[in-house]
């Protein structure tokens, strides 16, 4: 897609978006909240997963730490909420910096085997550790202010979606694609492939914690178990992949398409939404692997070996 | 080149200096204490059997293996600590036998990685890069698949783009692991002309060839590996008509 294109349809969607709060329809917008909120984890794991190559089941421990980064800087420390954020923002960035050095040496399946022990030991290890709750978690001072929630989701999905339209574009982003396409060949080639990953893990981390963190602030309440939670990091996945990873729009609409055939699904027939969800995933997977890019894009394949060649080439 | 640099690399210091290089894979020996220069402007051929371990001599010069002893001095600093993004940021780049395009991504943008990131560190800007990788990509002769995505190309253009990606990123000396197997005898001309033009540029080349015609006409000097030993150097004439090296390729002759 052309670049003017692209971010041409990105300012109409923000426009559009902003102005859904003004309906005053509570139910839209907490819907949207939650939305918004899992399309910019997506879009973030979009940096590692689809422009790097890099299938990361970690980024739900991103997202615990600036749930807690927030909860506990204002519960515990008395700070105020975007200090807490950065706080949270910033612990995630440091964690990714420090974990990102040894385990993005391992590649492939190996890279994701090392990040889902990650996301395990996280919750334990947060259980443990009194200051910030335990096992009970953290109650937060509540606000009412659902509309102010929704617009800072939004402004947040925007500058991951903007970040993740210049990686498109940049010097840096071909140097991630390179390395997703051929690691090897990437570093022959110049390509400082360990410095490109952690940064890219680090870029991955920070989106993913502040989401974390407005989540916290919103739904007041917040444990160990909620805040790491693994199936988090599952949706992440599923709506990347879903939209089209290594796009710039593609995790965004694939996390609203899912996000609302999710919620049409649980109010209509609750007991088997989770069964019927993963029936529309298996279906979608089957017949564009590669995403709604696919449809987008023009290209007509479907079919098991093409689905085959998807799930080598996506390293899944 | 600053001053600075000139003075660390006078014009009398080889290209590439390899000293007792050795490289073991276990109790493997695959190259053994091979040693060699290279000057500016100069081809070498790198000649052997299957398993000779001329891919791995190749691998410890770009940087993809460590060697297991011995030393390798490039423009006069040593280099055989430097990992391969900096050695390409030196000047060193590579093709790959076992070819390794970016297959999701076009020609074009292919090319662009090599120019982008090569020789100090690249081109920072797209689009100045862009051109640049659109000149390799017509001098190399992929003008008409410039846009269609890597893995939709077939043998031999692969091998123009593995030449091509190298080329963009400006090499100073540049390791060329058989650009021509499987190519047709009017490919392997064309190819041989490419590699001649670039040398006349002022880059230094290793060939890696099964080609021996090709070698023939490129070589300035043929360097022969068996069982990871120099069993011979020195001009094509007398390297290729030296009996040892005759044994190596095609066996003793029975008496």
């Amino acid at each position: 897609m052309r670049p003017w294109l692209t971010l041409a349809i990105i300012a109409v969607a923000a426009v559009l978006l902003a102005l859904l709060p003004l309906t005053g329809d509570a139910v839209w917008i907490q819907f949207g909240i939650n939305a918004l909120l899992l399309a910019t984890c997506a879009q973030a794991w979009n940096i590692l997963g689809g422009f790097t190559g890099y299938v990361s089941f970690g980024n739900s421990v991103f997202y615990g730490l600036g749930t807690y980064g927030t909860a506990a800087a204002m519960t515990q420390l008395g700070w105020l909420f975007p200090v807490g954020l950065a706080l949270g923002a910033g612990a995630a960035m440091v964690l990714a910096l420090l974990l990102g050095i040894p385990i993005l040496r391992l590649r492939g399946p190996y890279f994701a085997i090392a990040t889902l022990g990650l996301s395990a030991a996280m919750a334990a290890v947060v259980s443990n550790i009194d200051a910030v709750g335990a096992n009970i978690g953290l109650i937060l001072p509540l606000t009412r202010a659902d509309g102010m929630f929704y617009e800072l989701a939004l402004a947040l999905l925007l500058a991951c979606t903007l970040t993740v339209a210049w990686l498109a574009r940049s010097r840096f982003g071909s140097g991630l694609v390179a390395i997703r396409e051929d690691e090897d060949a990437a570093a022959s080639m110049g390509v400082d492939t360990t410095r490109y990953k952690v940064i890219a893990l680090v870029l991955s981390a920070l989106f993913t914690a502040i989401a974390g963190g407005i989540h916290a602030y919103w739904i007041t309440f917040i444990n160990p178990a909620s805040a790491f939670d693994p199936t988090l990091n599952v949706q992440m996945v599923i709506f990347a992949v879903f939209g089209g990873p290594g796009t710039v729009l593609g995790p965004v609409v694939g996390a609203f398409i899912l996000s609302a055939i999710y919620e049409v699904l649980a109010s209509w027939i609750s007991t088997a939404a989770a069964f019927l969800f993963g029936l529309v995933i298996v279906l979608a997977v089957i017949f564009t692997p590669r995403g709604l890019a696919d449809i987008f894009g023009g290209v007509r394949r479907h079919g098991a070996a093409y689905l085959l060649q998807n799930i080598r080439e996506n390293r899944l | 080149m600053s001053a600075a640099a000139d003075a660390i690399a006078p014009a009398t210091a080889p290209v590439l200096d390899a000293r007792d290089l050795t490289k073991r894979f276990q109790g493997l020996v695959s190259v053994n204490a091979v040693s060699f220069t290279l000057a500016k402007s100069e081809i070498l051929g790198l000649i052997g059997p299957n398993g000779a371990g001329k891919t791995t001599l190749i691998n410890m010069i770009s940087g993809a293996l460590a060697p297991s002893a011995g030393e390798l001095w490039f423009e006069g600093r040593r280099i055989d600590g430097v990992p391969a993004y900096q050695r390409a940021h030196l000047g060193i780049g590579r093709t790959f036998q076992v070819m390794k395009p970016f297959p999701r991504l076009t020609v074009l943008e292919n090319v662009a990685v090599g120019a982008l990131f090569g020789f100090h560190g690249g081109i920072r800007s797209m689009k100045e890069a862009r051109e640049a990788a659109r000149q390799c990509v017509e001098f190399t002769g992929l003008a008409r698949r410039i846009d269609q995505s890597a893995d939709a190309l077939g043998g031999p253009d692969r091998k123009r783009l593995e030449l091509a990606k190298a080329l963009a990123m400006r090499p100073r000396l540049l390791l060329l692991d058989e650009v021509m197997a499987g190519l047709t005898p009017v490919e392997v001309d064309e190819v041989v002309d490419v590699i001649a033009k670039i040398r006349d540029s002022g880059v230094t080349i290793i060939v890696i060839e099964h080609v021996i015609k090709a070698i023939r006409r490129l070589s300035d000097r043929i360097l022969v590996l068996h069982h990871g030993e120099k069993i011979a150097e020195g001009d094509p004439a007398t390297v290729l008509g030296d009996q040892r090296v005759i044994e190596a390729y095609l066996g003793t002759r029975r008496q």
